[in-house]
C-alpha cells in the first residue's frame, strides 16, 4: 500500500473517530479557557509595571507564579492533547488513560491554585531550590509543598499518557527505532514504509518528556522532603540542573507535540501527505538529542558549573534551530508553495505557529551565547524570546487545532472548501498583530536592559509596559473570540 | 521443575542467611544485595494451582499493593536498624521479603496491565533517584547502625542501580522487530508492547 493510499484510508476513518473524542474536545476547551485567564493575569502584571494599576508586590509574585505555571501547564496540556488525538489516528489508544491524565492534571491545578491564592506561594513556576523553603514569611512550607505536590500530580498524568502512547507506537512500528524511522534515517528503509511524520514526532516527544518527568519527579520529592525536614538539604547546583533539565524539556515538549497538528492537518489543505523523508527522520532524532542536552544554556550565570557544560549548552543552542527550520519550516513553505492552498482560520493559525516558533529561536539562540547571556539573562529579553515561540508558536498551533476541530461541515467534507472569511481574517490579524507587538516590546525592553520579574518599574520603563498592555489586550480580545467560536462550534456539532 | 524452583529459592535464602554477618556489615550489601536476594528467592517459589487466576487478585492489584506496602515498610531506616538488634525483626525480614515482595510481585506482575507495569518501572526509577538524593545529602545518619560515609556510598549505589535498571528496561525497546502490518494498525488490531 502506498503512502498516498494509506493517507486516504486513514482519512476515511477520521470522521467516526473524531466524533468519539469528547475528552480531547473538553481538554482543548479547558486549555483555551485557561489560556484566556492566564493572559488576563499577564495583562494585570504589565498594567502594574506600567503604573496603570497598583497591586501589592507580594500579590504580583503570586500572579507571576500562577501565570508561569498556568501557561506552561496549559501549553503542555494542549500539546499533549494534540499528540494524543493524532497518535490515535494511527494506533488505537486506551481512552481511559486520557481521562486519567485529564483528572490528574485538574487535581494538580487545584493544588497549585490553592497553594498560590490560599497559601500565598509566590516562588515562581521554576520552584528553584531552596526558594520554596525561604519565603521570608510570605508563605508557609505547607503552601510550597502543596504547589510541588500539584506538579507531581500533573507529572504522573503525563507519565501515564506517554506510557500508553509509547507502548502502542513501539508495538506498531517495530520498536523505538522503528517509530523514529531509523531504518530510513540510518539504514536501507524506504520512505513508503516509514511511519507518518506525526508518529515520528510523537515518539521523539514521548521519549524526552518521559526522561524529563522522571528527573523532575526526583527533584520535586527531594524539595518536598526539604520543606518538611529543613535539615535535609540538597546540593543546590545539582537541584538546579535537574530542575532546568525537567523545565526545559517539559516546555519544549509542549511545542514539539503541538507541531504534530501541523504535520497532520496541513496535508488536508494541500492535498498531499507530509512525508517522512530521510532528512525528516534524521532531524527528529537530532531534535531529541538536542532537547536533552541543551538545558545548560539556562545555567550560564552559575560559575560553579563545569565550563564544558556551558560550552555544550551554547553550541547545542546554535545548532538546535537547524533541524527545526530546515525540516518543519522549510518543508511547510515547500508544501504550501506547491499546492492550491486554501486558507481558513485553522490553517492560518497553524502556519503562524510554525513561523512564530521559527522566529522565536533567533532571540533564544542569541541569549544562549555565554557573552550575551551575562548581560541579558535577567532582562526582559528572556520573556521576549519565550513569549515569541509560545504565544506566536505553540498557542497559535493549539488555537489552530481548535479551529480545525470545529471547522464548518463543508470544510470537514472537503478541505478545499475552507475559506478565511472577513471576520476570521480580522480575528487572525488582531491576534497576529497583538502577539507580535507584545513580544517585540519585551525584546526591545530587554535590549534596553529593563529587568524581568520586577513588580515595580522605574518611570522611564513604564511606557514600554503600557504599550505591551495595549498589545496584550488585543491578544486577549482575539483569544476570547477563539474560545467562544470553539464553544459555539462544539454546540453546533452536538446538535 | 517445582523441585528446582524450591531448591533455588532455598539456596538463595540459605546464602542470604549464612552470609548475613558479612552482608549486613555494610548498608550497601545489606540493602542492595541481601534484600534483593530474599525477594528473588520468593519470586522463584512455585505458585500453587489456581492462585494465578484468583479473583481476589484481579489485575494483579492485591498482590502488587502487598508488595508495594511491604517494600515501603522495609525501606524505613529504623526497620533496617531493628533487623540488626532485634532477632524477631530479623526473622520477619527473612519471611516478609520473600513472601511479601518477591512472591507477591510474581503473582501481581503477570496479571498487571502493561500500562501499570510501565508506570511502576518509571516510578521505581524516580524513587531510586530520590533515595540517592536522600542518602547522599542527609545531614544526619538515617540508620544509627551505619556511618555517614557508608550511607553516602549507599546513596551512590541507589543511583547506579537506577541507571542500570533504566538501561536494562529501555534497551529492549530499541530492538529492531517487525512493525505491525499497516492494515492492523489502522484497524486497531495492534497488540500493545508489554513493558
Amino acid at each position: 500500500m502506498t503512502a498516498e493510499s494509506d493517507f486516504g484510508t486513514v482519512a476515511a476513518m477520521r470522521g467516526v473517530q473524531e466524533r468519539r473524542d469528547g475528552a480531547v474536545r473538553l481538554a482543548m476547551l479547558l486549555g483555551g479557557t485557561v489560556f484566556v485567564l492566564m493572559m488576563l493575569l499577564g495583562l494585570v502584571m504589565r498594567l502594574a509595571q506600567g503604573g496603570l494599576v497598583e497591586i501589592d508586590a507580594a500579590l504580583f509574585y503570586r500572579i507571576m507564579t500562577a501565570h508561569g505555571a498556568g501557561m506552561v501547564g496549559t501549553a503542555t496540556l494542549t500539546g499533549a492533547t494534540i499528540l494524543w488525538f493524532f497518535t490515535n489516528r494511527h494506533v488505537p489508544l486506551l481512552a481511559g488513560v486520557f481521562w486519567a491524565f485529564l483528572g490528574l492534571f485538574l487535581l494538580g491545578v487545584v493544588f497549585i491554585l490553592a497553594a498560590i491564592f490560599v497559601g500565598g506561594y509566590g516562588g515562581a513556576w521554576t520552584f528553584l531550590y531552596p526558594l520554596p523553603a525561604m519565603s521570608g514569611g510570605f508563605w508557609q512550607p505547607s503552601a510550597a509543598a502543596l504547589f510541588l505536590l500539584g506538579y507531581v500530580s500533573i507529572g504522573v498524568g503525563f507519565l501515564l499518557l506517554h506510557l500508553e502512547v509509547a507502548r502502542k507506537l513501539i508495538a506498531a512500528y517495530g520498536g523505538i527505532g522503528g517509530a523514529l524511522a531509523w531504518p530510513l534515517a540510518f539504514g536501507r528503509g524506504r520512505p513508503e514504509d516509514a511511519p507518518p511524520a506525526g508518529v515520528v514526532a510523537a515518539m521523539a516527544s514521548t521519549i524526552f518528556n518521559v526522561l524529563g518527568i522522571v528527573v523532575g519527579a526526583a527533584v520535586l520529592v527531594a524539595s518536598i522532603v526539604n520543606l518538611l525536614v529543613p535539615g535535609f538539604t540538597v546540593d543546590a547546583l545539582l537541584a538546579k540542573n535537574m530542575i532546568y533539565f525537567f523545565g526545559h524539556v517539559f516546555i519544549n515538549a509542549a511545542i514539539y507535540m503541538g507541531v504534530i497538528a501541523v504535520y497532520e492537518i496541513i496535508p488536508e489543505y494541500t492535498g498531499r501527505p507530509w512525508k517522512t523523508t530521510r532528512a525528516f527522520a534524521i532531524a527528529w532524532t537530532v531534535i531529541m538529542l538536542f532537547t536533552l542536552s541543551v538545558y545548560p544554556h539556562h545555567l550560564m550565570q552559575d560559575l560553579a558549573m563545569p565550563a564544558w557544560t556551558l560550552v555544550m549548552g551554547q553550541l547545542v543552542s546554535y545548532f538546535s534551530g537547524i533541524p527545526l527550520i530546515a525540516v518543519t519550516a522549510f518543508s511547510l513553505l515547500v508544501y504550501i508553495r506547491g499546492a492550491d492552498m486554501r486558507w481558513d482560520l485553522a490553517s492560518a493559525l497553524l502556519v503562524l505557529g510554525v513561523a512564530g516558533w521559527s522566529v522565536g529561536t533567533v532571540p533564544a539562540i542569541i541569549d544562549g551565547m555565554i557573552v550575551v547571556n551575562k548581560v541579558m539573562h535577567n532582562t526582559q529579553w528572556v520573556p521576549g524570546h519565550f513569549h515569541t515561540y509560545l504565544l506566536l508558536g505553540e498557542v497559535a498551533m493549539a488555537f489552530g487545532f481548535m479551529a480545525w476541530l470545529t471547522r464548518a461541515p463543508a470544510a470537514q467534507e472537503r478541505p478545499g472548501a475552507a475559506r478565511l472569511t472577513g471576520a476570521d481574517r480580522l480575528l487572525f490579524l488582531t491576534y497576529a498583530v497583538g502577539g507580535t507587538g507584545f513580544v517585540l516590546v519585551f525584546l526591545v525592553a530587554g535590549a534596553l536592559s529593563v529587568p524581568r520579574r520586577w513588580a515595580v518599574h522605574a518611570t522611564q520603563w513604564m511606557p514600554l509596559a503600557q504599550a505591551a498592555s495595549v498589545f496584550a489586550a488585543l491578544v486577549i480580545l482575539a483569544v476570547t473570540v477563539f474560545v467562544l467560536r470553539y464553544l459555539s462550534g462544539l454546540i453546533r456539532q452536538r446538535s | 521443575m517445582m523441585a528446582l524452583r524450591f531448591s533455588l529459592a532455598g539456596a538463595l535464602l540459605g546464602a542470604a542467611f549464612l552470609a548475613r554477618g558479612v552482608l549486613e556489615a555494610d548498608p550497601l550489601t545489606h540493602i542492595l544485595v541481601q534484600l534483593p536476594m530474599l525477594a528473588v528467592a520468593g519470586a522463584l517459589l512455585p505458585v500453587p494451582a489456581g492462585w494465578e487466576r484468583a479473583r481476589c487478585n484481579a489485575g494483579g492489584w492485591a498482590a502488587l499493593l502487598t508488595a508495594i506496602f511491604t517494600i515501603a515498610y522495609w525501606m524505613l531506616p529504623r526497620t533496617i536498624d531493628a533487623t540488626l538488634v532485634v532477632p524477631w525483626v530479623e526473622a520477619a525480614k527473612f519471611i516478609a521479603l520473600p513472601l511479601g515482595v518477591g512472591f507477591a510481585l510474581r503473582l501481581g506482575w503477570a496479571r498487571a496491565h502493561p500500562l501499570l507495569r510501565g508506570f511502576l518501572k518509571a516510578q521505581a526509577l524516580a524513587m531510586l533517584g530520590v533515595l540517592a538524593f536522600l542518602y547522599t545529602h542527609a545531614p544526619v545518619r538515617l540508620c544509627t547502625a551505619y556511618l555517614m560515609e557508608e550511607q553516602a556510598r549507599l546513596g551512590l549505589g541507589f543511583l547506579i542501580v537506577a541507571g542500570g535498571l533504566a538501561v536494562l528496561w529501555v534497551a529492549p525497546l530499541f530492538a529492531v522487530c517487525a512493525p505491525a502490518p499497516r492494515a492492523d494498525r489502522a484497524g486497531g488490531r495492534v497488540p500493545a508492547f508489554d513493558p
